[in-house]
């Protein structure tokens, strides 16, 4: 990219030339995205399901009006937007207000495309710490946490009375194990999760992961191996389904939805749809190997200020970014995505207004961030390697010892 | 080709067979379109939507009706756009003949080979810093490049079927090249435009890579972007992404079958008029 | 019927694709002005190809001969790197089953989305009760987005809920982990990828079917042959233009194929379905922190690779014209 301005505007006049020629006909031009200063601001999120008639929309615009301003709000699909973002930082042409996915921040900090929150004045003070871990890189913080979201345990309570288990009594991997025995015993199917050969396959190992006291630092550790093995010798014992190793969190939900699984690993996304399961359900802490809740990864998006050529534009997306994390903004929004606050205090009026809250508001606070623990852009280097081991050894391909250890050689390479 | 009646239902037994067995994986998704999403894993699979639910219908019937809107009228431009470019192209490749005509006849082969993610992040870069993302020209613009190599390939072959005479008797008329390509090799070639007019329209149709990059989020979605409302970041409602895809390819369906038609009347048409 | 006019399109259409071969006996030359002024009627091609096609080829030929990271893809100045990308892509221990696998994918699917495709193209040939209306809907899998197409084929062969192992059990055969398995996870994407590819074979192959002149078929009649002595004969031999162009352009269309393996098997499981076009996504996109260098370099790769087939394709014609 030695002049890459010059040889842009060539091409731009190529295209232009014959756009001229075809627009004509068609001169309906309203995506005008590039506008001089001040007017629209451009407003970037993951959220596409939700259309312009929403609540989410809806707070968009108050924010905007409040700070003076119109917002252009675009929301792309979650793995799309990395790329957009970064194509867009490569133009100079970023959104004024970028929500992304948490691990992204460190990526997006890497290259040079988001400014710090030093920079521009925004509080982060009343923000939980292992939340703003992932967005914090050598001891600059990237971006606001605007919810956050972990993994639990869903359990089917009709056939768990059926099979004769109370939920209360899995507390570590043995109990759990015992359960499943139970389950299956009964003809029934024991648990469900995502191993996907895809960032959604580490996020749902990384619990199991944590709660033996692996370290991300040395993926072949025996406890990294014990992990490991647990989630093969189910496969192999038939309490986990094969289609594990394909499903996305939504596939393994819809195998849950059925009724014939006793337990499912998932997201406080599905909460919602919990409330049209066809039976009742309740929600466990994931557990550790040897007891009590493991540390489940932190989901979620972070709200932050891409780099902008017209600094004059930071005051005002400032305030659109105090707006849109505000206390009380923060409670609607993460109500509508079926989120956790970031906030303690918002957190707790979550949990009254709706109990069934709680147990994910404990999780939430016992959530570790992926790119913490001072790793930023090394997690994708240690993800990778690992969600591969899982799928060797869960295909059969590899015992869990020799998959790790090929993870771990995979992951110092790199 | 004098065959009895009997003979002639058989066949159509057995078209009606394999078309079924083409067909089978659209049924399954017309299937799970009306499936509730406790259904949805259930093992064995229902074979018929029991319990079925319209909510993904209804889904998109409230939603979805603008884009379809929009895919038309990008699969109208882009055919349009093909035929105007790729014609012009095939007559000169395939009459004219002139001085590197095959090095580019080559490029053009190649040009199919760029992955289409690719593409799309060229025009992204370029289309912002023009500022026409999310417009319909410039959808447009994009869509046509799944065509057009196809097109010119495709129009080269044909057009150089036209015997000689007919274009050098037009000459010895003192018709112009022009005028020999628009009052005489168009014509001719009514077959071949509706070829190619069905493939630029069914690949704009479904194209998703190009609508997603260029098009994503603004106020010009196609159909096959409307999906994306019911892909949320952890959650996908699948009887509605289904329901869309049904709907969606009706219309096209129809078209489909009604351009299927017109290719046979083409054919009869262009043989009378020789 | 005269069918002069659609005949020679597709049998002799062959000609155009890669040289301006004369059709059928030496057309008097053109005169020499005639020449240059058709670039004239080749100019918006010429611009609209380098406006569209050369910037993104451009780009990515740049991003595979530098050492780019996500700082330098977005600030600028990454070294230049020379061929390292593509050491680094050659030396990488996934590279050789990864080729293996595309070869695999491609070759077999040619192979059999070409036959169906002719059969079925001979099959609705012979004119029977709605045989148009049969034709225009195998097409219809054609409309599909491939999320959706891909996304159902996954459905039917899940292992556990899926249809096709429910009716494998029905038969008494165990139940076969189609996507979870190393060993059948490339055969399950390539059954999907055939499927794709049938409609488009099966409407080109149609069209060159349609051009060859009945009165050929019913000299053979009266010599006695047998329909598949004719096929043989006959068909086969004026198709092969057709063929030739239809093999190459689904040639090239299946070397890019990813959208389809990506959906119903993400490349894996431990890169059993991987193929070159797969994985260039995965480098460049799949993946938290892109590798934009190697993920280009594949990608390059796989324009060689069409590039090569393009010119025996174009060898091959060659030397049929001389015969």
């Amino acid at each position: 990219m030695t002049r890459p301005n010059r040889r842009r505007r060539l091409a731009a006049v190529a295209v232009l030339a014959l756009a001229a020629v075809t627009a004509s006909a068609c001169s309906s031009s309203s995506g005008d995205s590039d506008d001089g200063g001040g007017g629209a601001y451009l407003v970037w999120d993951p959220y596409p399901q939700f259309a312009d008639d929403s609540d989410w929309v809806a707070l968009l615009k108050k924010c905007g009006t409040s700070a003076g301003v119109t917002v252009e709000r675009t929301g792309y699909d979650t793995t799309d937007l990395t790329n957009k973002a970064l194509l867009a930082a490569q133009q100079s042409n970023s959104p004024d207000v970028l929500i992304v996915d948490n691990p992204v921040i460190s990526t997006l900090a890497e290259a040079g495309a988001l400014t710090t929150t030093e920079e521009n004045k925004l509080d982060v003070s009343s923000m939980a710490a292992n939340l703003l871990g992932a967005g914090q890189s050598a001891g600059k913080t990237y971006g606001v946490p605007i919810g956050a979201n972990t993994l639990a345990l869903y359990y089917n309570k009709d056939l768990l009375t059926a099979a004769g288990v109370d939920p209360a009594s899995v507390k570590d991997w043995t109990s759990l194990t015992a359960a499943l025995t139970k389950v299956k015993a009964k003809g029934k199917k024991g648990i469900t999760f995502s191993a996907i050969g895809t960032e959604e396959g580490s996020f749902q190992f990384l619990p199991w992961f944590w709660g033996s006291g692996a370290q991300l630092t040395s993926l072949d550790s025996p406890q990294a191996v014990s992990a490991l093995s647990l989630w093969t010798d189910w496969l192999k014992q038939g309490y986990a389904p094969n289609s594990v190793i394909n499903n996305t969190q939504t596939t393994s939900w819809q195998e849950f939805a059925t009724g014939d699984f006793a337990f499912a690993e998932n997201g406080t996304w599905q909460l919602a749809n919990a409330e049209k399961l066809g039976f009742s359900y309740g929600t466990i802490a994931i557990p550790a190997s040897a007891g009590g809740p493991a540390p489940a990864p932190t989901g979620g998006e972070f709200v932050s200020i891409p780099v902008q050529k017209k600094t004059g534009r930071y005051a005002t997306s400032q305030k659109l970014v105090t707006c849109l994390t505000s206390a009380d903004n923060l409670l609607t929004t993460d109500t509508t995505l079926s989120y956790v606050a970031p906030v303690a205090a918002v957190q707790d009026r979550q949990a009254t207004e709706n109990p069934k809250l709680k147990v994910w508001v404990e999780a939430v606070r016992a959530a570790k961030g992926r790119t913490g623990d001072n790793l930023g852009t090394k997690y994708p280097k240690i993800s990778e390697p690992l969600w591969t081991a899982v799928q060797a050894a869960l295909s059969g391909g590899k015992s869990p010892q020799e998959a790790l250890t090929a993870a771990q050689a995979s992951a110092t390479s790199k | 080709m004098t065959t009895s009646p009997r003979r002639v239902w058989w066949k159509t037994a057995v078209g009606l067979v394999l078309t079924g067995l083409m067909l089978f994986p659209v049924y399954w998704m017309i299937n799970v379109s009306f499936t509730r999403d406790q259904d949805m894993r259930a093992s064995p699979p229902h074979l018929f939507p029991t319990n079925g639910t319209l909510d993904g219908y209804r889904a998109v019937l409230d939603q979805q009706l603008p884009y379809l809107g929009t895919s038309f009228l990008v699969g109208l431009g882009t055919v349009a756009l093909t035929v105007a470019l790729a014609a012009p192209a095939g007559y000169a490749l395939a009459k004219l003949r002139p001085p590197g005509g095959p090095a580019l006849s080559f490029l053009l082969l190649i040009a199919q080979m760029i992955p289409g993610i690719i593409m799309a992040m060229g025009f992204y870069a370029i289309y912002l810093t023009l500022g026409v993302l999310n417009t319909l020209p410039g959808l447009i613009l994009a869509d046509t490049t799944l065509a057009v190599p196809f097109a010119v390939l495709i129009f080269t072959a044909f057009m150089s079927g036209i015997p000689d005479e007919l274009l050098q008797a037009a000459v010895v008329d003192g018709a112009g090249r022009l005028r020999t390509f628009w009052s005489i090799v168009l014509p001719v070639s009514r077959n071949s435009i509706v070829t190619v007019s069905l493939f630029a329209f069914l690949w704009s149709w479904s194209d998703f890579i190009f609508a997603s990059t260029l098009a994503g989020g603004g106020d010009h979605q196609p159909i096959t972007l409307g999906i994306y409302h019911y892909i949320g970041n952890n959650n996908q409602q699948w009887n509605a992404i289904m329901a869309t895809a049904v709907v969606a390819s009706i219309p096209a369906a129809v078209l489909l079958i009604l351009a299927q038609r017109y290719v046979s009347m083409g054919v009869t048409a262009g043989a009378v008029k020789d | 019927m005269t069918p002069t006019t659609r005949i020679s399109t597709t049998t002799r259409g062959h000609g155009g694709a890669a040289e301006a071969a004369p059709p059928g006996p030496p057309a008097p030359r053109t005169r020499r002005p005639g020449r240059w002024l058709a670039w004239g009627f080749l100019a918006p091609t010429v611009v609209y190809l380098l406006a569209f096609y050369a910037y993104p080829l451009y780009r990515n030929v740049e991003l595979s001969l530098r050492e780019y990271t996500v700082r330098s893809f977005v600030q600028g100045g990454a070294p230049f790197a020379g061929l390292d990308n593509y050491r680094t892509v050659l030396a990488d221990p996934a590279f050789w089953p990864t080729l293996a696998h595309t070869l695999i994918f491609t070759g077999a699917s040619l192979v059999f989305q070409f036959s169906i495709g002719m059969a079925l193209a001979l099959f609705f040939r012979q004119h029977f009760p709605l045989s148009g209306t049969l034709r225009a809907l195998i097409l219809v899998p054609w409309l599909l987005p491939l999320i959706v197409s891909a996304s159902t084929w996954s459905w039917l062969l899940n292992s556990d809920s899926g249809l096709v192992n429910a009716a494998l059990g029905v038969v008494g055969i165990d139940p076969v982990n189609w996507l979870t398995s190393p060993t059948w996870s490339l055969t399950s994407v390539i059954i999907a990828n055939i499927w794709i590819g049938i409609p488009f074979n099966l409407v080109v192959l149609y069209s060159g079917l349609q051009a060859i002149p009945v009165e050929v078929y019913e000299a053979s009649a009266l010599d006695g042959a047998t329909g598949w002595q004719r096929f043989w004969s006959i068909t086969f031999p004026l198709l092969r233009p057709v063929s030739a162009i239809t093999l190459l352009l689904g040639l090239i269309y299946t070397l890019k194929v990813f959208d389809i393996i990506w959906i119903m098997t993400r490349g894996g499981p431990t890169g059993s379905s991987a193929t070159l076009a797969t994985w260039s996504y995965r480098l460049g996109f799949g993946n938290l922190l892109p590798e934009f260098g190697p993920g280009a370099a594949v990608g390059n790769l796989l324009i060689v690779m069409a590039l090569v087939a393009g010119l025996v394709y174009i060898r091959s014609q060659r030397r049929q014209h001389l015969r």
